[in-house]
């Protein structure tokens, strides 16, 4: 159906008389507000209906006294709405003509409000999260640095043990002597048989003070000789001496920091080349 | 007619819709008669019309936010302001009993009856007027829908013509009646 036969139908008159079923009524909106041209001929009938009625009834008047009741009524009505209202001017509780701007304001409101209620949530997660990423990254490097002196450690370990199980290393214990000042004391030198290279363990010898440090001594020919000084520090460790091409027997004496160039202090423990 | 004290229709509405009282004081001296004539075209008794006028404005006064001007003028959203309030008190039981029915019985279950509009005095003004120059099929439909307020569906029942037979019958009458008023 094209415009001109819509128009002429006959649902323009039954628009505007009241005869249109709802279905008939929406599609017609539809229609007027889509074309100009039905809109128009509907204006048209209207303009029609209207002057036929105003001048056909122009002898029939309302009976005397109504205007008075009516407007009797509506100023009560009127000032009872402005009696529940403000008194500078009246705007009518109901029924208020909603437009779809306004159920769009409430929606950018209501969604706004959503939004900065999302906002301060996201925010404070945001900062729980920062605080706890950087806990995590410090603790990170205390054990990066945990794990490197571990590392060390392990490295001198496994130092140790490769020089414990070299067949060419000769091994010389150094037990207690009588007059030792800690009865206990042990330590072992480590000899290399190539290069003559010295490795001294600590086993078992009290700590020494500040100003004190032990001093290992080669016995070559009855005669002692540096092998140099060493500091008693916590755990297993090797310590690289002095080269010694020739000996029958290793002591240590604790002595003055840094070393005498003949024994002065006690003699800890002793241990003789054997083979 | 010419809201001639008024710039156009559109701001006459905005007046209204602020309650202003010169406003409706010229929408009653300008419309109260044509808005009565449907009325009385429905409602007989010169009494009760009056009562209707008088409901049918203060509804206006009531509901004149709700008029939306996109979907036609002021005049017709009165004009089935009043339709409606005349086609409820028409079927409103005290109406009836008032009338004993002899009227409405008439009409509907005569189908020569449907056409004896002269028992209503005021059959030369309004629509009615124009409704004497259409063919008495189209009349009577005219005269059910319009004027009583019945359905297709229910005009089909009490006349026992088809559906569809009723809604071509009534468009065509409607585009007479539109010549007419032309």
């Amino acid at each position: 159906m094209n415009i001109d036969q819509y128009i002429l139908s006959g649902i323009i008159e039954s628009y505007v008389l009241g005869l249109a079923s709802p279905e008939e009524r929406a599609e017609f909106e539809a229609m007027c507000s889509a074309y100009p041209e039905i809109r128009k001929a509907r204006d048209d009938f209207e303009r029609s209906l209207e002057n036929y009625f105003i001048s056909s009834a122009s002898s029939i008047k309302p009976a005397p006294g109504i205007k008075e009741k009516i407007f009797s009524q509506i100023n009560a009505e009127s000032s009872a709405t402005q009696k529940q209202d403000s008194p500078a001017k009246v705007y009518p509780l109901q029924p208020v003509k909603t437009g779809w701007w306004r159920t769009l304001a409430v929606a950018a409101v209501l969604l706004l409000l959503f939004s900065t209620i999302m906002n301060y949530y996201f925010f404070t997660q945001y900062r729980k999260f920062s605080n706890k990423y950087e806990e995590l990254a410090s603790s990170q490097i205390q054990m990066a640095s945990a794990n490197q002196v571990l590392q060390t450690k392990l490295q001198d370990y496994e130092s140790a043990m490769n020089m414990m199980k070299d067949p060419a290393m000769a091994i010389i214990k150094m037990n207690s002597v009588p007059t030792s000042p800690s009865p206990n004391s042990l330590a072992t030198v480590y000899w290399d048989t190539r290069n003559k290279d010295v490795y001294l363990l600590a086993n078992n010898l009290p700590a020494t003070v500040t100003e004190k440090q032990y001093q290992l001594w080669a016995i070559v020919d009855g005669k002692p000789v540096d092998a140099g000084v060493v500091d008693i520090k916590e755990g297993l460790s090797f310590v690289k001496m002095k080269n010694i091409p020739r000996a029958q027997a290793f002591a240590i004496t604790l002595e003055k920091k840094g070393g005498s160039s003949v024994p002065e202090g006690a003699m800890y423990v002793l241990g003789k080349v054997t083979g | 007619m010419a809201i001639q004290n008024f710039n156009n229709e559109g701001e006459f509405v905005v007046l209204l819709k602020e309650r202003n009282n010169k406003a409706f004081t010229y929408l009653y001296d300008n419309y109260s008669g044509a808005l009565l004539s449907i009325i009385r075209q429905i409602i007989s008794d010169n009494e009760l019309s009056n009562d209707v006028l008088q409901e049918v404005f203060v509804n206006i006064w009531r509901r004149i936010e709700t008029y939306d001007a996109a979907k036609g003028r002021l005049f017709t959203w009165m004009l089935n302001i009043a339709r409606n309030a005349s086609i409820d008190t028409l079927r409103s039981k005290n109406y009836q009993n008032s009338q004993k029915n002899q009227e409405l019985a008439d009409d509907v279950n005569s189908n020569n009856a449907s056409l004896q509009f002269t028992q209503i005095n005021v059959d030369n003004i309004g629509l009615k007027k124009i409704l004497e120059k259409l063919k008495p099929e189209h009349r009577a439909l005219i005269e059910l829908a319009y004027f009583k307020g019945y359905t297709h569906e229910e005009i089909a029942q009490i006349e026992n013509v088809p559906l569809g037979t009723v809604k071509t019958r009534i468009r065509n009458a409607l585009l007479q009646l539109r010549a007419y008023l032309q």
